[in-house]
């Protein structure tokens, strides 16, 4: 209070108490400022939509079924939160978020949905380390590449694209880990992280069963390294590239004669590496309008695993089956009126698309694609509406299939208002 | 290799860069007003960045990597609060890893916690209500007075952290101040009577009768006099973003193109606003160069008001070099519509 007074003549103050008009309020006397607490800034988040496709057995089936990127039946239990036909309620996502003390901050997010609630992001942040660094524990998204770390919610698309839910699964790379990130002293933004993930078998690319036949491996099973730089453009443009590469043990158990058990067991170890690309001009007009934002990555993957056990064939034990797969997505959203965007997504998967087999031999897959266009409304920043069309064409064991997807989304926000980073 | 040594060299260059500049204070401010504030508070001693360059809508930014990077290296960080930036803060001051300008620290100067407010509700508040601000709203900026408290509250926090030049802080913020008493008064009245009590009468309202008196009545080219015809007249802006400008120059917001704060004019809305021009004689749609001028002007159009569009910004259109000159732009532009 002392400087605030130090800069006025005593008898302004004076003058201004006495006539402060009704409507005007001198800061920090009045009790607004007093509601303010310790408790986390909290909010909630209600995401459902409307999904209907032409396929016989649903979207999600042909997704499992792709060739070259086939499921595993390691890892346990996989639920899944692809899209049934008809009503979807994504989940209702509770946040919580403050700074603990002045040395760390922390968040919370639970994802609760019909049949069970499960923690999504339980984070502990440094605020307080020297020289550009920050330490992150807790379970969390991954910071590589672009998408990973932004939760369903933020999509400029409702479903994710095909090559993160390919080789990630629904929820991306989120797991229990530590991550050191440093943002370099240079003249331009350039940020590094490295990243230990415990691998608990969410994603499919790093799937982990450990119980016999399959070998058991300590954790962190999964390493992640990322980069992003972004040059100094003038005025309303911003520009963010990255790139981006993971490491870690995979295992696979198949069902190969299709009698309904396990019979051939793999493991091994996936890597990934890819780049990613995102460029936003953020128009002086308000609303959104003219806004426009272009994004795009790519991936490469590889599954180098050996065969450690087949009830069928012994004698293959010991040979090893290597997967190369890859995959992009780029989509631009532009806003054509206050309020008002629309989008357009291209995808490719497998490109390249090889197999190596334990038998010695090798298989090559086609690659598959899919086109979405999307038109959404936001009547606040609280709330949004959209429609999405896809129109895909899948290599699957089945062979070609052409399916059209049509989302109709709607989703809230409710409680403290959430900052997006870029 | 070559790539390597290059990457080493820049690395280097940087840091001889940030050495180079090192003896002068970094301000990073949200908007481009109160970077023009703390230029003239800082003089020679500081750099001062703006992250808003004042002709987009402040409510909504992207945090670009670009802001991040100004933020690391800030001594100072100036907001408008309010939750005027909260959509775009939080990533950049966090982004920034920067200790010193995290929020409660030394670095880190809420603006709005040395003017004065309006707007605060005084009951309930729901998003029902559209975009509203549950501490006040947060353009402040636009009552000079407030740009008087800015520059001394900005010049403590400069005081605090880097003593050594307190003594400039004060002397140029002072020297601000009276240059801009000068321009809302004129230099005879500020003489006369003294900027005090020259703005307690624009607080309480008789500033109006005081202008009347014959003693003063000579005493022209300042903002108040230029303003004082309009005193007591009605005026409908776009944003609720003109409340202060108004309050202190004795006008008075009639109605908003905006049905509720954050929503964009709807046809039925804009009926009603007509039929308040209309009864209420209306003269002036005021509103910022970032709004589309498509709805004031269909309402200027059935009622014969004038669309005034002016900045609301340093930096918004091109007069508006500096805090005093986006104040001289508004004047004019307002008055000249008589």
């Amino acid at each position: 209070m002392q400087f605030r007074i130090a800069i006025f003549s005593l008898p302004l103050v004076a003058a201004l108490l006495a006539t402060q008009s009704a409507t005007a309020q001198a800061p920090s006397t009045g009790s607004q400022r007093s509601f303010q607490s310790f408790n986390p800034d909290v909010s909630a988040i209600v995401d459902m939509y409307y999904h209907a496709d032409d396929s016989e057995k649903g979207i999600s089936h042909i997704l499992g079924e792709m060739s070259g990127f086939g499921h595993t039946h390691a890892g346990g239990e996989h639920h899944h939160h692809g899209p049934d036909e008809g009503f979807n309620l994504r989940h209702l996502e509770l946040q919580f978020s403050a700074d603990v003390d002045s040395y760390f901050k922390g968040s919370a997010i639970a994802a609760i949905d019909l049949e069970s609630a499960e923690m999504e992001e339980a984070v502990i942040e440094t605020t307080c380390l020297p020289w550009g660094f920050k330490l992150k524990g807790g379970k969390f998204f991954s910071d590589f590449g672009y998408i990973n770390a932004q939760h369903s919610h933020q999509w400029d698309f409702t479903d994710q694209p095909l090559i993160y839910k390919l080789c990630l699964g629904d929820h991306g790379l989120n797991d229990k880990g530590m991550q050191l990130s440093w943002l370099a002293p240079t003249p331009f933004y350039l940020l590094a992280g490295v990243e230990a993930f415990q691998g608990d078998g969410e994603a499919p690319l790093f799937a982990y069963d450990g119980e016999a036949p399959l070998p058991a491996h300590d954790g962190p099973r999964i390493g992640v390294g990322w980069l992003k730089f972004g040059p100094n453009l003038p005025g309303n443009h911003g520009l963010q590239l990255g790139a981006f590469g993971a490491g870690g043990k995979v295992q696979e158990a198949h069902d190969g004669n299709g009698d309904g058990t396990e019979d051939h067991w793999l493991d091994g170890n996936s890597t990934f590496l890819g780049a990613d690309l995102v460029y936003k001009y953020n128009a002086p007009q308000a609303y959104g309008d003219g806004d426009f934002v272009l994004q795009g990555e790519y991936f490469s993957r590889r599954k180098d695993m050996a065969l450690v056990g087949h009830d069928l064939v012994p004698q293959l034990v010991g040979n090893s089956k290597v997967d190369d797969q890859d995959g992009y997505y780029v989509q631009a959203v532009y806003g054509f009126l206050p309020r008002w965007r629309g989008g357009l997504r291209w995808e490719q998967v497998g490109l390249t698309n090889d197999s190596d087999l334990p038998d010695g031999t090798s298989e090559s897959y086609g690659s598959s694609y899919r086109t979405g266009a999307m038109l959404d409304f936001t009547p606040s920043e609280f709330s949004r509406l959209r429609l999405q069309v896809n129109q895909g064409s899948y290599e699957t064991a089945d062979g070609k299939e052409d399916v059209t997807e049509v989302y109709l989304q709607w989703m809230i926000s409710l409680g403290a208002h959430g900052a997006h980073k870029f | 290799m070559k790539r390597f040594g290059l990457l080493i060299t820049m690395l280097l260059t940087s840091c001889l860069v940030s050495a180079a500049t090192s003896d002068k204070l970094r301000i990073v401010a949200t908007t481009s007003d109160l970077a023009a504030i703390a230029k003239a508070v800082a003089g020679d001693k500081a750099e001062v960045y703006s992250i808003c360059t004042g002709k987009e809508d402040p409510h909504f930014l992207t945090a670009k990597p670009g802001f991040i990077m100004q933020a690391r290296d800030a001594d100072l960080w100036i907001r408008i609060g309010l939750e005027l930036e909260i959509g775009w803060e939080p990533p950049i001051l966090d982004g920034s890893r920067n200790t010193r300008i995290r929020v409660g620290g030394k670095g880190h100067l809420d603006a709005s916690e040395s003017v004065l407010i309006l707007d605060v509700p005084q009951t309930t508040v729901t998003r029902a209500m559209g975009d509203v601000h549950p501490m006040g709203n947060p353009h402040y900026w636009l009552d000079p007075f407030n740009g008087r408290r800015m520059a001394g509250a900005i010049a403590e926090q400069l005081a605090n952290i880097a003593p050594a030049d307190a003594v400039v802080f004060r002397k140029n913020a002072e020297a601000f101040q009276k240059e801009l008493d000068e321009r809302m008064f004129g230099g005879e009245l500020v003489k006369a009577f003294g900027a005090d009590t020259l703005w307690a009468k624009t607080q309480d309202g008789t500033i109006a009768a005081f202008l009347q008196d014959e003693a003063s009545k000579s005493k022209t080219g300042s903002w108040i006099v230029a303003m004082a015809p309009l005193r007591g007249q009605k005026i409908v802006t776009y944003h609720k973003s003109w409340i202060y400008f108004a309050n202190r120059f004795g006008l008075t917001v009639g109605a908003e193109l905006e049905p509720q704060p954050g929503i964009p004019p709807t046809a039925a809305h804009l009926i009603e606003v007509a039929e308040t021009v209309k009864a209420e004689g209306v003269k002036i749609i005021l509103q910022e160069p970032f709004y589309s001028a498509k709805a004031a002007n269909q309402i200027a159009g059935k009622t014969g008001a004038k669309v005034v569009v002016v900045a609301n910004s340093v930096g918004g259109q091109p007069e508006a070099t500096d805090y005093l000159a986006l104040m001289d732009l508004i004047v004019r532009r307002i008055s000249e519509t008589r």
